[in-house]
Parts: structure tokens; sequence; C-alpha cells
């Protein structure tokens, strides 16, 4: 009696999760079609909000806030709510989390990951291409700002803010007391270090905590002998770390971490602690991009280091298939246009603050997505600050592109653990190579159907 | 059969004060184990439609993920080290404690103190504690006592990482193990350690033989939900190091967690789920049964 | 964890510390040895658990620099409240306190109210099948939370409590709700059932038994109960971090991970006075309140 009473109540618990669960999967179809870009009907000012992942104080929250002031006041009852999130795993987990859900404001950060190209496969994000054309506004951006955000299909469907580069700072005086110059191929790097040992300084000073910083070196090597079409492939399984450009590359990061580039404990040193061993003058190398020009490239740096700060590019490889003014040039997370709430006042919105953030945001001393605008150099910038605005009018059309925004979550997350393991000397490479080509294999090509 | 205190109860009256207690239990637990069983079948991203799979995601549990198994052994680990730090540290505490004339009260509220503090802030705590550049308390500490070698980044140390997450949970509530174990204490009659001592037995014997006895009711109790928060064991580990380095320290519940909602992988994520339920209920069985047997022999 | 776990024997007599100093004489001297090497150990294993929190403090009140360049030991060089002002400035400290007090308050109303009602129905009433109603309830003590997340994000997601305070109320209550289950009915084993019949015999039904008598009598183990879970549900971090996406109803933990800004840079002194300024709560509920929180904890770990 009990028994069947159980099985009976089981069944139907089971049933209402199905039910549960069709309710909100798929739930994609949207309202709005993804290509109508200028969708008919009255302005009708009301709360729109826009789910972002960008620090709190930061130049673009700033800026679009004093834009959505300015918009507000000639349209009552509009109000742009900024819901934050700067540390990037979590902002991913509620961006994913709310997709699911269905929930999704009308604006949200995304990189262009696998997971957006389902939302966009879905019809749930607007077409920014034909949306930036239709507001004449396409031309103005960056080619390579633009071309950051783009599926591997060249398809847009995000709309960037920011535009960075991402250079080889390092300590003139510290290779100086070394004897070293500025490596010329990447394949360099290990005799640098060595070197820069044996003077008792810590060669590269790296945030190993947030991962995303020693993935990059994952891609510079490769990005240089077959170039970006090789995490396009290897994403799907379709090239392998056990290709000579990988092997190259593996080996390549293995000997990094055999000649002691890394500042011991790298892989528990956060950004903070990673930044104030170069700044301190500890450490003579230090990757990162043009976001710390403020730290980097203004009298707020240290006295005792501030003339002996200077960068390079990420170098060639004796047969690098890109050029040197190609490297790691990104827009940043870009901003997608939910489908299913764009209607008249969203659009009128994005024209006019699109159209006027350039300036604004150029205005603080940040380098503009668009090619339209001057960058102010602040007051108490170092010559360097002009020298790297200066640079990003001279960038190439590839980019390296951060492969924490191309591989599937489940790889990504297996190769930041195994890439520490790599450079600890815990694990081989061909343990590296075994270990990451098998887990692409299962979880690759499933996530690029 | 139960009796009942009130003769003249109503059937109804059971139910109006039973029901929404169960209701309740049955949202926020009941129902979630069984719906997880139920994913546990499927394959789901979060956005596209579901799809049954059927033992798909067991067998890539039992036979195809490394990560599960090392995920699952530096869970007993990290079982293990809570335990021996919660239960070892709380009884030893205690019983020094007892034989305090003075400060008891003092000592019971500062050494609580630790439980309070969210493990957010505990894992901001531990993580300066930890560091190697710039010195954290650790390093400098083992510098003092001319222990210099031994400095490391403990957390990037894949020997060391393991017991390195775990220590901050069983600093945090040994505190409230040491309480329940020290009341007990209290409870032990003095007229038969006394007489015991006069028989010429020794400390240890006076512990083995009446102490432990006569608390063991009470350390069963504190050995299962010491157990069961050492098993659901998250937070310090997710913020310290998230797993790493490498999956050193990776537990069954933060890959739970990253694989439902890092690798929006739902389907999976439930199936390691269904897989924690039976593994805790199969370790608070074995305690139980462990404590009870030594009991009975 | 009443009838499972064997019950412990009545605490009947308990010494207390007057009477075990009259203990025969050749026995004081190396008793009072043995004292004062517990003494000594005690206090280092207090210093070891109470130093962290310390240096929290003082860290709080550093200057950037001397931070990071000090000697984790050292004394700070100036004291300085920059840092509190920082806290303030970057966070939004006073609603996070708002919301974990409402969560804390809400979840807390839930776990009491329904865990009496449930050990009264259980232990009081008494039913056919109570003892399946013990096992159901034990399921929850012993699975981890995390089974949770998944199900109830879904659920969460098709009846609209996702962000809201109820989607962290729900589970945090639901699974303190057995712990509290158990501690009220092995309170109310110890209602002699006489109190019972005398109020039935006047003619008081279940409901004004449960109002009159049960409740009143019950408040100590409120208390402790309360005060318990608040301290996990004051610190929670896994479900708010699950439920809740928007800053209006972030609470503590999660205005703490505020802190880390975007690159995963954080500025340590302001957060440990960011810390400092969160725990200030329930560290002060917690020194008034310890005496009762500390009975309450020993008498119903020995009594349970």
């Amino acid at each position: 009696m009990t028994h069947t009473r159980i099985r009976a109540a089981v069944v139907a618990a089971a049933a209402a999760v199905a039910l549960v669960l069709s309710g909100c999967a798929g739930g994609g179809s949207a309202g709005t079609d993804p290509g109508d870009v200028d969708p008919a009907g009255e302005i009708t000012p009301r709360e729109i909000s826009w789910l972002l992942s960008r620090p709190a104080d930061g130049g673009v929250i700033t800026a679009m806030q004093q834009i959505a002031d300015e918009y507000a006041a000639d349209h009552p009852g509009f109000s742009l709510n900024l819901i934050t999130t700067p540390d990037r795993p979590s902002y991913i987990q509620k961006y994913e989390t709310l997709a699911a859900a269905n929930k999704l404001p009308e604006l949200f950060d995304t990189d262009a990951t696998p997971f957006a190209r389902k939302l966009a496969d879905q019809g749930r994000m607007i077409d920014a291409e034909k949306l930036l054309k239709s507001l004449d506004l396409y031309d103005d951006y960056r080619p390579a700002a633009l071309n950051y955000q783009r599926f591997d299909d060249g398809s847009l469907y995000m709309i960037p803010f920011e535009f960075q580069l991402e250079f080889f700072w390092y300590n003139t005086a510290l290779f100086e007391q070394a004897g070293v110059q500025v490596p010329e191929s990447l394949d360099d790097f290990p005799a640098m270090c060595t070197a820069l040992r044996a003077a008792g300084v810590t060669p590269i000073a790296l945030d190993g905590q947030d991962q995303w910083p020693l993935e990059r070196y994952m891609a510079y090597h490769p990005f240089r002998t077959a170039g970006p079409e090789y995490v396009q492939e290897l994403k799907k399984g379709d090239a392998k770390f056990a290709d000579p450009d990988g092997q190259a590359a593996v080996d390549w990061l293995h000997s990094l971490g055999e000649a002691g580039c890394f500042a011991q404990g790298f892989s528990s040193t956060g950004y903070a602690d990673a930044q104030a061993l170069f700044t301190s003058g500890k450490a003579a190398v230090y990757n990162i991009g043009t976001w710390e020009l403020g730290n980097l490239a203004t009298e707020n740096l240290d006295p005792a280091v501030r003339d002996d700060i200077d960068y390079f590019t990420l170098p060639l490889t004796p047969d690098a298939v890109t050029a040197a003014n190609e490297y790691v040039t990104p827009s940043g997370i870009g901003m997608a246009v939910n489908a299913k709430t764009f209607d008249p006042l969203v659009r009128d919105f994005l024209a006019f603050a699109l159209k006027r953030y350039p300036e604004v945001y150029a205005a603080t001393g940040a380098l503009s997505p668009t090619s339209n605008v001057e960058t102010t150099i602040p007051d108490n910038a170092t010559p360097l600050y002009e020298r790297a605005v200066e640079q990003a009018n001279d960038v190439g059309e590839q980019i390296a592109m951060p492969w924490d925004t191309q591989l599937d979550p489940t790889s990504n997350t297996r190769l930041q653990q195994e890439l520490t393991l790599l450079v600890q000397g815990e694990s081989t490479p061909d343990e590296f190579i075994d270990t990451m080509d098998s887990t692409i294999a299962q979880n690759g090509p499933a996530a690029f159907e | 059969m139960s009796s009942t205190m009130l003769p003249n109860r109503s059937k109804t009256s059971v139910l109006v004060f039973l029901l929404p207690p169960l209701l309740l239990y049955g949202i926020a637990v009941l129902f979630p184990i069984v719906q997880s069983l139920f994913l546990s079948f499927f394959s789901w991203d979060g956005i596209t439609d579901l799809r049954f799979v059927g033992f798909d995601n067991y067998a890539r549990m039992f036979v195809g993920d490394d990560v599960f198994w090392t995920a699952f052994s530096n869970s007993l680990g990290y079982l293990v080290i809570c335990l021996v730090l919660q239960l070892g540290g709380a009884l030893v505490v205690a019983s020094l404690l007892i034989s305090l004339r003075r400060g008891r009260e003092l000592v019971k509220t500062l050494y609580l103190l630790p439980a309070v503090i969210s493990t957010v802030a505990i894992a901001f705590l531990f993580q300066r504690i930890y560091s190697l550049e710039p010195t954290g308390l650790l390093n400098q500490l083992l510098q003092w006592v001319g222990l210099g070698e031994l400095q490391q980044a403990w957390l990037s140390n894949v020997d060391t990482v393991l017991a390195a997450v775990s220590i901050p949970e069983g600093w945090r509530f040994t505190g409230l193990y040491m309480l329940i174990i020290y009341a007990a204490l209290l409870a032990v009659p003095q007229e038969l350690e006394e007489a015991a001592r006069l028989d010429g037995a020794n400390w240890w014997q006076v512990f083995t033989k009446i102490r432990f006895p006569y608390i063991r009711p009470v350390w069963i109790t504190t050995t299962i939900i010491a157990a069961t928060y050492a098993l659901r064991g998250f937070d310090i580990p997710y913020l310290l190091t998230n797993g790493g380095p490498g999956q050193a320290s990776e537990l069954l519940t933060t890959y739970m967690y990253k694989t439902a909602f890092t690798h929006t992988d739902y389907g999976y994520a439930s199936t390691i789920s269904v897989f924690i339920v039976v593994e805790c209920l199969i370790a608070v069985g074995l305690i139980i049964l462990l404590l009870r047997r030594k009991a009975d022999a | 964890m009443t009838t499972h776990t064997a019950i412990a024997p009545p605490s009947t007599t308990m010494t207390t510390p007057v009477e075990r100093d009259r203990m025969p004489q050749r026995r004081r001297r190396r008793l009072d040895l043995h004292r004062t090497l517990a003494s000594v150990i005690v206090t280092l294993i207090v210093i070891v658990q109470v130093y962290p929190l310390a240096w929290l403090f003082l860290t709080s009140l550093r200057t950037e620099q001397d931070f990071a360049s000090g000697n984790p030991f050292a004394l700070p060089t100036e004291l300085t409240l920059d840092n509190y002002a920082r806290a303030f400035a970057t966070g939004n400290l006073g609603l996070n306190i708002v919301n974990s007090l409402v969560v804390t308050l809400g979840a807390n109303l839930f776990i009491v109210l329904l865990g009496m009602m449930a050990a009264y129905a259980i232990q009081v009433l008494g039913f056919r099948l109570s003892r399946v109603v013990r096992a159901l309830f034990l399921i929850g003590i012993i699975v981890p939370v995390q089974i949770a997340l998944v199900p109830l994000f879904i659920d969460y997601s098709s009846v609209n409590l996702l962000d809201t305070y109820l989607s962290m109320i729900i589970p945090l209550a639901g699974f303190a709700l057995p712990m509290s289950v158990y501690l009220f009915s092995s309170f109310y084993e110890y209602i002699p059932r006489e109190t019972y019949e005398a109020a039935s015999i006047d003619g008081a039904g279940p409901y004004r038994i449960f109002g009159q008598i049960t409740f009143p009598l019950s408040v100590n183990t409120i208390v402790t109960i309360v005060l318990v879970n608040s301290i996990f549900i004051w610190n929670d971090f896994i479900f708010a971090n699950t439920f809740v996406l928007s800053d209006e109803l972030k609470t503590i933990p999660l205005g703490l991970q505020n802190y880390i800004g975007a690159m995963g840079n954080v500025d340590w002194t302001a957060t440990f006075a960011a810390v400092c300024i969160t725990i200030t709560p329930l560290l002060l509920v917690f020194l008034v309140l310890n005496k009762a929180m500390i009975y309450g904890l020993e008498s119903g770990a020995t009594k349970g």
C-alpha cells in the first residue's frame, strides 16, 4: 500500500520536474526578429538595465552614467540601471544562469564565447553589425576593436566599449643589471629568465590566481607560429596540442617554468601582489594591458622605478606568420543587446549613447574603440603614456585572441589547471598534451556543433 | 506506534502542525534531491533543449573522468583533516579546560570567536597568512623559529594545498565542538574518576576507561555533525584556491559547482550531486556503525 | 539527534569547581603543576585561535604602503582610518548589513516556528508515521546543501523567485529545519506528560496547549537555535552567490566579494576594514549573548 503510494509520488514528482524543465528550457524564441534593428513604435521612456562586468568606478561606467543622465534630462522617466560584477568568473556564472532562466536584461556583457554563440543562434541577441550600420556608426570603430568581438564566422553581436593593447612592461635598470636585452624572439625568453634569476631578480611577475594571465602565455607561441586560426581549430578538436605548433608552444611554456621565469608561488599570487612585485622593482617583466596606464605610466608610480619603466610588444618567433604589430589587442568584454526587450526606446538610447560615448570616454585618458576621437593624456602622465596611446594607431589586423574566450568552458577550466601544473613542473609536456587533447576531444566538438 | 501525550487531539490538528514544516522542507531539501536524480539522466546546458542520455553521465563519472576521482579522494582528505582538527582539538582543549580553575568563560568565548566570521573574510585572511611574497604570517613565523627553509607558498604547492585549505575550516569550528564536548565532560561523575585514581589508574586509563565511555553518545553526535559539515565544505577551497593548483584542492562540492555554473553542464552536475548524497548517507552510516560497535564490544 | 544516537546520561551531579577543591591534601601539589601546564597550553592555543583576528583588525588600520612592504607581525607605523572611508565609499556596506539582517531574521522565523510545530506534532501530538517523518528529517542533516543549488535555481526561475530574499531564506531555513526539529523534540521529551494531561482535562485543545504551554516553555531552546543558526545564515555565501543577482539584495559575504576588482585586483586594507565593519554587528550580539548561547549549546548537546 505505502509502496505503491510512494511510487506514485515519485512518478508525479518526476512529471512535475519535466514540466518545470520544459517550461524554461529553450525559452529562446524571441519576440523580436534579431535582424530588425529599427522596430516601429513610440519611444516610451522607462528604466533599462545593463548587466556588466567592469570596474565600478572605471571609465566605462562613469562615462555611460553621465550619458544616461544627459539622456534622461530630455526623456523624463528614463534611467539606466548599471549592475556590475567586476569579478569575471562570478560575472560569467551570473550571466549564464540568467540566460538559462531567460531573465537577461536589455543590455548585457559577454565575450564571443561558445555560450554567446548559442544565444545568438537562438535569436536572443540583436545583430550588432546591422545595428551599428543603421545608426551610421559602424565606420567610426577601429576594425581591430570590432574584430575582437566577432564570432569565428565573422558575425558581430557585441559592441566594444574599450580598446586595449597588452604589452610586456619591463624594468630597464634590472635588465641592465642582469645584462639582458629585450627579447627579439619568444624563444629568447628562457635565456632572459635564467640571466635575471642569476642576478637575483624575479624575472616575470604573474598573477596566477586569476588564471587568465598565464593562459595568455599559452596563446602567444601558436599565434606567432600558426596564426589566429590555430586556436579556432584546436577548440573544435580539428587541431591538436600534439601537432608541431602545439608541441612547440607546450615545450616553450615548460621551458619558461624550468628557467624559473615566474615568481615562486605565482599560482597563489593575486593581481595586486603581482603588480606590486613589478612596481616595487623586485620583478623585471610584467605582462599587462593599457588599462593599467594610470598605474604604470603616470606619477602614481613609485619614483624609485618611474624612470626605468618601458615596454615591448609581443616578440616574434623565427618564422612567424603574424606581424610584429599584431598581438593581444582586446576591445574588452562586449555589450550585447537583448532581442527580446529591444524596442524603439532601447534603440534611441543606444543611438544617443554610442554617438556621445567616444568623446566622453576618451576624455578620461582611455583609448576609445572608435578612431574618431583623441585620447586626453592626463597631466601627471610620463612620456610612456603618450607613446602607448600612439601605438594604438599602428596595430595590425589579426588579433591574438585570449584563449579563455575561445575554448568551451570545460576544456578551458582544465587547460587553466594543467597550465599551472606544467609551469610548476608538476607535469611533463607529454602528460599535458595527452590530458588536454583528450579533454578537448571530449568536450570541444560537442560545444561547437 | 507513537504515543500521544494529548488524548483528545484530532487528526486535523496533527496535519495543521505537520504540513507547513514538511512543505518548506520538501521544497528546499527533498524535492531538489528527486530533481537531481531526474536531471542526472539528461544532458542540459540551460539554454537548449534537455536531451535524455540514460546512464551516460554515470558512465562518464565512474570511468571517464579523472578529475572526479581526484576530487573524491581530496574530499576524503579534507574530511579527515577537518575531523582531526575539530574533534581532536576540541577534545584536547575541553580536557585542559576542565582542569582550569579560572578564566573558563573567557577561554570559551575567545575560542568560539572565529565561528562568527564569514568564510569570505576567512578566505581573505588566510590568503595573507599563507602568502610567500609578500611574506605572510606563517612564513614569518617559520623564519623566527629558525625553520626558514620551510618557507613556501603554501597554496601553490600541490603537496600542502589540501591541508592549507582544510585548516581554516577546522580552525573556525573547533570552538563549537569544544563547547559540546566540554559540557559532556563536565557531566562525568567526579566520584568515579576519583575512585579510579585511588586504585592507581593513570590519567590515560582514567580517560579511556571512564571519561570517554561516558561521553561516547555525545561523541557520536558530534562526529556526525562534524563529518556532515566537512563533507559540505565548499566556501573556503572555492574562494581560496578555486580547486587549484591543478586539481590539488578540488573537492566534490566545488567540482559539482563548477560543472553546473561554470561549464553549464547541469545534467552532469546533478549526477555528481546524486553521488554526494549517497556518499554522505554511507559516511554517516559507517560512523554510527563503527562507533556503536566499539561501544558494544 | 535524539533517539538515533543514544541519550546521554542525565547530568544530575554536576561538580562545580568549588567542590573539586575539596580534595585530599597530598594530591594538591601535583594537581597545581598540572593546572599551570594546562593554563599555559590553553593560553597558547587561544592565542593561535585569536591572533589572526587581532591581525585582521590591526591591518584595517594600516596605511597601504605599510601593509604592502611591512612585516606582518610589526605594529603599524601609523594608524589611519582612510581604509574605513574607502571601504564605505567602494561598497554598499550599510545595505549589505540590512540585507543580511532581513535574511537572518526571516530564516530564523521559519526555523523556529516550523521547527516547533513539527516537533510538537511528532513528540506531543504523535501519529502513526512519526518515525518515517523523523527519518525524513534526518536526511536533511546528512546531505550537503550544494545538492539543492541546481534544482532550486531551475525552480526559482520558473516561478520568478530568483533574486529575492525568499530565494535565500527558503533553502537556508529548509536545511536548518531538521536540526531545529530534533532540538525541540528532544526538549519536549522532558516536559512531563502530566502538564499536558492537566491542561487537557481543563478542556484546552492542541492549539491552545501549543500557544500557552509548549511555546512559553521553549524560550531557552529558541534562543540557542536562533543564535547558532544566525552565525551560519549571517555568513552564508553559497545560496546568496547563486541566487542573488542585483546589488540591492547582496548580503555581507557578497558585498565583501565586491572588493575584488575587475581583473582580480584587491584593495587589501580597505577589504580588511570592510571585514571589520561587517563582523561587528554579529560580534556584538555574540559577546552580549554568548553566555546564553554557550549554555544552550552545552545543555542541548548533552541532553540531545
